[in-house]
């Protein structure tokens, strides 16, 4: 077994911590202009005027009708505009930008801008769904009319903010034709291709470089394909560089959040108490524009048994638009929502059943060999059993529970059980992202890592860059992986899904083991490799049928939780994990995910409140979006299986994800222990908590 | 144009005030993120500041006779460690913003920041806190509580500066302060408490109640507190849910971006009723 999960430093620690890291705000250009978004002040409405202030010389207008291509945002689906036209569908939407020499200049014109509407009445209830999807599995009508009872619940979760800890934002310089965009990325090839279609140019005249990312949680996935068209747009008019950077508030206002749900499912219930079939209605807010929703709503319907096998299932979902900001990518990506619903459904149905909630939930646990809801086959070995038992062991899980249930104390522990598809869904690697990387050798036997993965500070730098060393037999010092440049790299996809050490570090030991098979020391050579799909995967997308990921990453969270009697504040007093990752390739990198993972999951689960009054949201500063301090976090202990996967460098599976979607679901059980009432909407805040108490 | 002064002199400071209308900056933890601008550019503000942090001759906690005396630009953090500082108000501090913040903020700023959800003034409301105040031609006396007239209104006039807080000396045989905030450390208060009690011999002799965030202003009803004073403990306790009513006209609490009217006052009603319950 290799060792290559044996921590080293992070190769960018050093700079990042003695201030010596330079983030995108940090560059200075020559003759630097600044740009402010001019945005719409209603959820819904038409623009009736627009009055301008006279421009001093050096500040630009840019709007709708400087995009040489498309006025859309190249991303699924074409429904996002880069500036609103004439409609306006949500509160913030961006207009125009006010570009010029000065941010004293721009801000005076921008104060002096007078946008008058006329408003139409906004949706906020999610009826208008713009995408239903639907699949089968098994026989869920014969099981529903055979069963002994039905029983049916709502779950609905809230908004959640990534609240990276730098904003979003590009810098974008103008060299001839060629515009060049430096930014806080995850996906530097989806700005690139978003950028060509507005402006109508050739690929060749984008280029886009990531820059350090303080953080993204998958919120800078699609939103800065937006921000660096607009952008382009506004570089192509004024032919100066531009610094287009967003204030905290404005970028909490208007960016990308989790979609809020609402998630009905229905159990059919046997002679034996077990669940036979599973109706599901997946529900998600997708706000004004879908986005990648549809993506994330097929996420969280796939995710529609979790960890657990139901042979006959009908799922249902739709995305809702309303006239909200949009909703977009972060980690977890619709599986959060999904693996709520569905633990606390088991947990509730057990309750309703009489049955011990964990010998119940033991009888459903998915098996190796068991058919996923989307009826492809869990081919490896599934080590939950072991792992729950671990879980079970570090936590004293039986004996609190025992104690917590019969005691008037208000203390709880609750656990969550739960899997995270590794990767794109379905074929999306093989069809649609199509990853390449390029592995450098030069004179100096130096290897360079050309790939376009980003490190948000998740650790893929240092993974990678372990993944390769380990290959080739050289020392961490001999390899290079810089930020990616569109301009050297190939597209080895978007930092997202949990894909980056799994395929992308695949195809870098792939890389490398070709180099060092052909090692001609003193000699420049170069590798490039493509993503193939293992051969055992197929997946029909229409009828979403088949092998839905390559793999799945497994795992288990407990929370133990105080309630205080008279606040009804939560004190999370202690996190145990239990993760299997496949392999780890740096114990302390997979640690530090599983920490953050929980803190943003358990935070999800009954702290991070967001609401909007009229489309606007309340919430939009880190006073009032209250993530968890240092304080607020409990003690975590977390254990890592080995379990290697056949295709994953030394056999790592996804980790980013895998350690926030239980987080939620854990704590809520805790809750529910403490007040002895149900939860069924997250997040469990103490005014919600008082509602449950009164509701005697 | 305008100037921003930054003395060094009280006399100076008074002198300025005298000429024109600023407005005073201590940490400046509540104002410079009130006016926040654009990065990179100077906050918005619609009058000159007064910068008073190197007003040294106004930092220092000294006892005289009955009184602990702090001058108006303390930092909080100093007070938290100082030990003339009373016990409750030692408490409330320390979970009050974060190290940072309390390394620059004062208890003059949060007087005269004057927010319905600051902390310290349950202190100093419940301590019967003074303020000398000063203009170039007059030194004068007021209390915390007459003081604040409303959220982020004060009687203090153009020309004045609050100089010092004057905390008369008080024992209390129990003190409690509990924050309800969206989390444990550096949260705005949805709603807080502070209670303070002497009981001699199984009788109360001195209550005092003060809560934040359910009003307009802070709520310390003195007419409830007279009301329990001789009474035993457990004639207080059989007697919760009456007291709770008279609270109730006080109690008047709204919905915002941090937590709704009705959790406010269910809380608030909780935190006076545990407090009654532990004399």
């Amino acid at each position: 077994m290799s060792t290559i999960n044996k921590s080293v430093p992070k190769v960018e620690a050093k700079d990042k911590i003695s201030g010596k890291m330079k983030y995108v705000s940090d560059y200075h250009v020559e003759g630097l202009h600044y740009a402010k978004t001019v945005r719409s002040t209603i959820a819904k409405g038409v623009i009736q005027s627009i009055e301008l202030p006279p421009l001093p010389e050096g500040v630009t207008i840019v709007d709708y009708q400087d995009i040489p291509g498309k006025n859309v945002v190249k991303m699924i689906y074409e429904d996002w505009p880069v500036f609103a036209e004439k409609n306006i569908s949500h509160y913030g939407e961006p207009i125009m930008l006010v570009v010029g020499p000065s941010k004293e200049m721009v801000q005076a014109v921008f104060d002096k801008i007078k946008i008058t509407y006329q408003e139409e009445t906004p949706i906020f209830d999610m009826v208008q769904s713009k995408v239903d999807y639907h699949f089968t599995k098994g026989d869920p009508q014969t099981a529903f009319q055979e069963a002994k009872k039905t029983i049916k619940y709502t779950y609905e979760t809230g908004y959640q903010e990534q609240a990276y800890i730098e904003p979003q934002g590009f810098i974008g310089t103008l060299e001839d034709e060629k515009v060049t965009l430096i930014g806080s990325i995850q996906a530097p090839y989806y700005v690139k291709n978003a950028v060509i279609d507005t402006l109508s140019c050739k690929p060749e005249d984008v280029r886009i470089i990531q820059a350090t990312v303080g953080g993204a949680f998958g919120g800078k996935e699609e939103f800065p394909s937006l921000i660096g068209c607009q952008l382009a747009v506004a570089l192509k008019k004024v032919k100066k560089p531009i610094k287009l950077i967003y204030e905290r508030e404005e970028d909490m206002e208007v960016t990308t959040k989790r979609h809020p749900s609402k998630i009905t499912m229905e159990a059919a219930i046997d002679e034996e108490n077990n669940i036979t079939a599973i109706k599901s209605h997946v529900g998600i807010d997708g706000g004004a524009f879908l986005g990648l929703s549809s993506v994330v709503l097929s996420r969280a319907m796939i995710a529609a048994t979790s960890a657990y096998t139901i042979n006959h299932l009908q799922v249902d979902g739709d995305v809702y638009i309303t006239n909200t900001v949009p909703n977009g990518a972060f980690r977890g990506f619709g599986a959060p929502q999904m693996i709520f619903a569905v633990e606390m459904f088991i947990n509730h149905l057990a309750k309703d059943l009489n049955e011990d909630v964990h010998d119940f939930r033991l009888r459903h646990l998915a098996k190796q060999g068991d058919k996923t809801t989307t009826s492809g086959t869990f081919r490896d070995p599934i080590l939950m059993p072991e792992m729950i038992k671990k879980a079970c062991q570090i936590s004293g899980y039986h004996k609190k529970k025992a104690l917590y249930e019969s005691s008037e104390k208000m203390k709880g522990i609750g656990m969550s059980w739960f899997l995270h598809g590794c990767g794109f869904t379905g074929s999306g690697e093989a069809d649609h992202i199509k990853a390449k990387v390029k592995l450098r050798k030069d004179e100096a036997d130096h290897v360079y890592l050309e790939i376009a993965a980003v490190d948000m500070g998740q650790g893929a730098k240092t993974t990678l860059m372990k993944v390769a060393a380990e290959v080739l037999e050289l020392p961490l010092e001999a390899i290079h992986f810089a930020n990616p440049d569109t301009d050297i790299v190939p597209d080895s996809g978007p930092t997202v899904a949990s894909r980056t050490a799994m395929v992308v570090g695949g195809l870098v030991a792939r890389a490398a083991q070709e180099i060092n098979e052909n090692w001609q020391s003193g000699k420049p050579q170069i590798v490039h490799k493509s993503y193939k799909q293992p051969d055992y995967m197929e997946w029909d997308q229409a009828t979403f049928n088949g092998d839905a990921y390559p793999a799945y990453s497994w795992g288990v969270n407990v929370v133990e939780v105080s309630v205080d009697p008279a606040s009804l504040e939560v004190r999370v007093e202690h996190i145990w994990s239990v993760y299997d990752v496949g392999k780890s390739l740096d114990d302390n990198i997979v640690i530090g995910q599983a920490d953050g993972g929980t803190a943003q999951g358990v935070a999800y689960g009954y702290l991070e409140v967001m609401n909007h009054r009229n489309g606007k949201l309340l919430q939009k500063n880190m006073t009032d979006y209250v993530i968890p301090t240092a304080v607020d976090m409990a003690k975590t202990e977390t254990v890592l299986f080995d379990n290697p996967f056949a295709y994953g460098p030394y056999g790592a599976k996804g980790a980013g994800e895998l350690t926030l979607v239980g987080g939620a679901p854990a704590v809520a059980i805790a809750i529910e222990m403490a007040i002895n009432k149900r939860v069924s909407k997250i997040p469990a805040t103490p005014e919600y908590l008082m509602e449950l108490m009164n509701n005697d | 144009m305008v100037r921003h002064r930054i003395p060094v002199t009280l006399e100076e400071a008074l002198e300025h005030l005298n000429e024109t209308t600023y407005k005073i900056i201590a940490g400046g933890t509540d104002l410079m993120v009130q006016n926040r601008a654009w990065s990179e550019l100077p906050p918005k503000f619609d009058a000159p500041l007064l910068f008073c942090f190197n007003l040294e001759a106004l930092k220092y906690v000294k006892e005289e006779n009955a009184f602990i005396k702090i001058g108006s630009m303390t930092d909080l953090e100093t007070l938290l460690h100082h030990p003339l500082t009373p016990e409750i108000l030692r408490k409330v501090i320390y979970e009050m913003a974060s190290p940072a913040i309390r390394k620059v903020s004062t208890l003059s700023g949060n007087i005269g920041n004057a927010s319905p959800a600051a902390d310290s003034l349950l202190a100093l409301y419940a301590l019967d806190a003074k303020v000398e105040i000063k203009s170039q031609k007059e030194t004068r006396l007021s209390t915390v509580s007459e003081l604040i007239l409303g959220p982020r209104k004060t009687a203090l006039k153009q020309n004045e500066i609050i100089t010092e807080i004057i905390i008369p000396k008080s024992s209390f045989t129990q003190t409690c302060f509990v924050k309800v905030g969206g989390r444990r450390a550096d949260a705005i208060s949805k709603v807080a408490f502070v209670g303070c009690a002497s009981v001699e011999n199984n009788v109360i002799k001195d209550i005092r109640m003060t809560i934040n965030a359910v009003a307009a202003r802070l709520i310390r009803r003195q007419d409830i507190e007279k009301g329990l004073c001789e009474k035993t403990p457990d004639e207080v306790k059989q007697n919760v849910n009456a007291i709770l009513e008279a609270y109730s006209t006080s109690i008047q609490p709204i919905d915002d971006q941090r937590s709704n009217k009705d959790y406010r006052k269910y809380t608030a009603n909780n935190l006076i009723k545990a407090f009654l319950n532990t004399l």
